[in-house]
């Protein structure tokens, strides 16, 4: 397990503050946040390379904040791998190693069976991540802390480590933190995702939850929801209004049916939040788009005009206006070649309560 | 009305060509200055001076004294100094600024007086001198003085050098050894140490050479037993010119030998980054 409590620690000018969060047990915890935000501050501090100014760093159940890194039990691979070389591949491997089996069957398992006898200073970017990743876990650490480990290589050997990397974890139990900018490889690999900004935690959870539900308008920015409203919530004293549809259940949680008035736009939805300025997110994957009115009790439909169809092989962004205020949906390509869409067309946006979210 | 190649003003190209042609000339003026003198000291005395080691036992046991001498001023700066290069290189505390001026201090006065010093201090009537004499350790006139003056002078050069060779392994390949299970000592050792090899030798080799043609301090603290440099300046005031030569063509030439180390270090060094 690792478990962080109002950690603090400084490196030059920059401070990581007040960091709170923890990954259970062989549980995968990814962190995400941009350029600067102190993400390989981060795991240094866990595996006790830089020193804890303030709180507590606990890894297996054990206090670590004032153990030495060696005796800490944590691997830690950076993004650029720092094989040493003076040593050879295979005497980076055998580094630290457990044992001469452990070399082997990562050996394997990573497919750098090539790479043994090959000088460190020939190796590509990510041949260096793969030996670097195998000399980590050649020495079966507790808990495995990764410093953006994919991101030299292509997506075809990507894919593949990350799966095998994904079954090792689940084979030998280790709990790792892992660094990533990649959004789907976070939601793929991550039980848990912090999200750091400036030294701070801003939230951590479930990834489903921190997408889905971001904290700020200022994550849900980052995480790539591109329709994001400011305006006003009033709470609707009707009970349980029909365009809750099959979401009827969540009022029994203490949330209430909520209007959202940002300009010409009204959006319906569910919260528990009460009345008040807030801001309104709607990721473009729920937005579905249609040429004539969808027959569906969804209160939140919208007429617009297409301003932009932009495709990236098989997914498309396309950016409509209603009155006046740009609404993003995410489309198949075959979808919007399906629908004629280009630049004048008029479409019907849809989307449901639930997924809007108010923050 | 475009203008013709032919016609363009041509002085920028010449203000250029003039410009290369003065650089060369003070280049290669300055060149000449600083190897006429020492490839005429090698070429009159050269052969004179490497025949009169068979027979000048004076010349020879000076010649095996300054080697014995800077070698361990060498092996001691190395051992006390490596340390504190580290240091200075990798931690950020409190007189770190100052610790480097005090390093820095030998290098600036002047050597005469840097053997004045070391006499205040080592001297029969000092505290540590006469401290010393009581446990049998003599400075002042014998080989313990001459390393001291040598190591007094050369070691911040070894320091210096070794900081830089330090400061250019990245601090995170001793923090992926950590983590791998190696202690403090332990990761300094099998990384830190193995990639700062070339740079520690480099600065090693200097603090040598350094060490070997040191004079001032060394004719303050230790005249006799003379090492080759005192040798050298002592054949030149009692006998004059010819008598000094073959001696200071033998000096000339041992100080050639770090120099060829260092180029070769150097060469290696290119080799490795090219692969």
């Amino acid at each position: 397990m690792i478990d962080i409590r109002g950690l603090s620690a400084r490196i030059g000018e920059f401070e990581l503050r007040d960091v709170t969060f923890d990954v259970p047990t062989g549980g995968y915890g990814v962190v995400i946040g941009p350029a600067g935000s102190g993400k390989t501050t981060l795991l240094e501090a866990i595996a006790g390379i830089i020193p804890a100014r303030a709180g507590d760093v606990r890894l297996g159940g054990r206090s670590v904040t004032r153990t030495p890194p060696d005796e800490r039990g944590a691997g830690l691979v950076y993004q650029h791998g720092y094989l040493f070389p003076h040593l050879s591949v295979v005497g980076n491997l055998r580094y630290g190693a457990r044992d001469e089996a452990s070399v082997g069957e990562l050996v394997t398992r990573l497919e750098i069976a090539s790479l043994r006898d090959r000088d460190v200073r020939s190796l590509s970017g990510g041949e260096r991540q793969l030996v670097s990743l195998a000399r980590a876990l050649a020495r079966r650490p507790a808990v495995l802390l990764l410093d953006e480990p994919f991101s030299a290589l292509d997506p075809r050997r990507r894919g593949r480590t990350r799966r095998e990397i994904r079954a090792l974890h689940r084979e030998w139990g280790f709990t790792a933190l892992q660094v990533t900018h990649d959004f789907t490889e976070a939601g793929l690999l991550g039980d848990v995702a912090v999200l750091l900004d400036s030294g701070k935690v801003l939230q951590y959870g479930p990834p489903e939850q921190v997408f889905r539900r971001p904290a700020s308008p200022y994550i849900a920015e980052f995480l790539g929801a591109e329709n994001v409203f400011a305006g006003t919530a009033r709470v609707l004293a009707e009970a349980a209004p029909d365009w809750l549809e099959g979401e009827v259940a969540a009022l029994a949680h203490g949330y209430h049916a909520i209007e959202f008035t940002s300009g010409p736009l009204t959006l319906y939805t569910v919260g528990s939040g009460g009345d008040g300025p807030c801001y309104a997110v709607v990721r473009s994957e729920e937005v579905v788009l249609s040429l004539a009115p969808q027959s569906t009790s969804a209160r939140n439909l919208f007429r617009g005009r297409v301003v932009e169809v932009g495709t990236l092989g098989a997914f498309a962004r396309v950016t409509i206006d209603v009155d006046g205020t740009p609404l993003v949906a995410a489309v198949t390509t075959r979808s919007v070649q399906e629908m004629g869409l280009r630049e004048g067309s008029v479409v019907y946006a849809t989307f449901k309560a639930m997924g809007v979210h108010l923050c | 009305m475009a203008i013709p190649d032919s016609e363009v003003p041509s002085r920028p190209r010449l203000r250029h060509g003039a410009l290369t042609v003065l650089a060369a000339l003070g280049g290669s003026l300055l060149l000449l200055f600083l190897a006429a003198p020492v490839a005429e000291l090698i070429v009159s005395g050269g052969a004179g001076g490497l025949a009169r080691l068979g027979r000048d036992p004076e010349l020879r046991q000076s010649l095996m004294l300054t080697v014995m001498t800077a070698t361990t001023a060498t092996l001691l700066g190395v051992v006390c100094g490596t340390p504190v290069a580290y240091i200075l290189s990798r931690s950020a505390f409190r007189g770190r600024a100052v610790l480097s001026a005090v390093l820095d201090l030998p290098l600036l006065i002047p050597h005469p007086v840097a053997g004045i010093a070391l006499l205040l201090v080592f001297g029969r009537e000092s505290a540590v001198g006469s401290a010393l004499l009581t446990v049998g350790l003599r400075v002042v006139g014998s080989p313990i003085g001459i390393i001291c003056a040598m190591l007094f002078v050369s070691a911040p050069l070894y320091i210096s050098g070794a900081r830089e060779a330090f400061a250019r392994v990245d601090p995170r390949y001793e923090a992926v050894a950590r983590t791998l299970g190696d202690d403090a000592w332990r990761s300094f050792r099998r990384v830190t140490l193995p990639l700062a090899r070339r740079g520690m030798v480099a600065a090693a080799v200097v603090m040598w050479a350094r060490a070997v043609s040191e004079f001032g301090a060394i004719v303050i603290l230790t005249y006799n037993p003379k090492v080759v440099s005192i040798l050298s300046w002592d054949r030149f005031a009692t006998f004059g010119l010819q008598e000094a030569l073959p001696v200071a063509a033998v000096m000339a030439i041992l100080a050639l030998i770090p120099l060829t180390v260092l180029r070769a270090l150097r060469h290696d060094r290119t080799a490795s980054v090219s692969l």
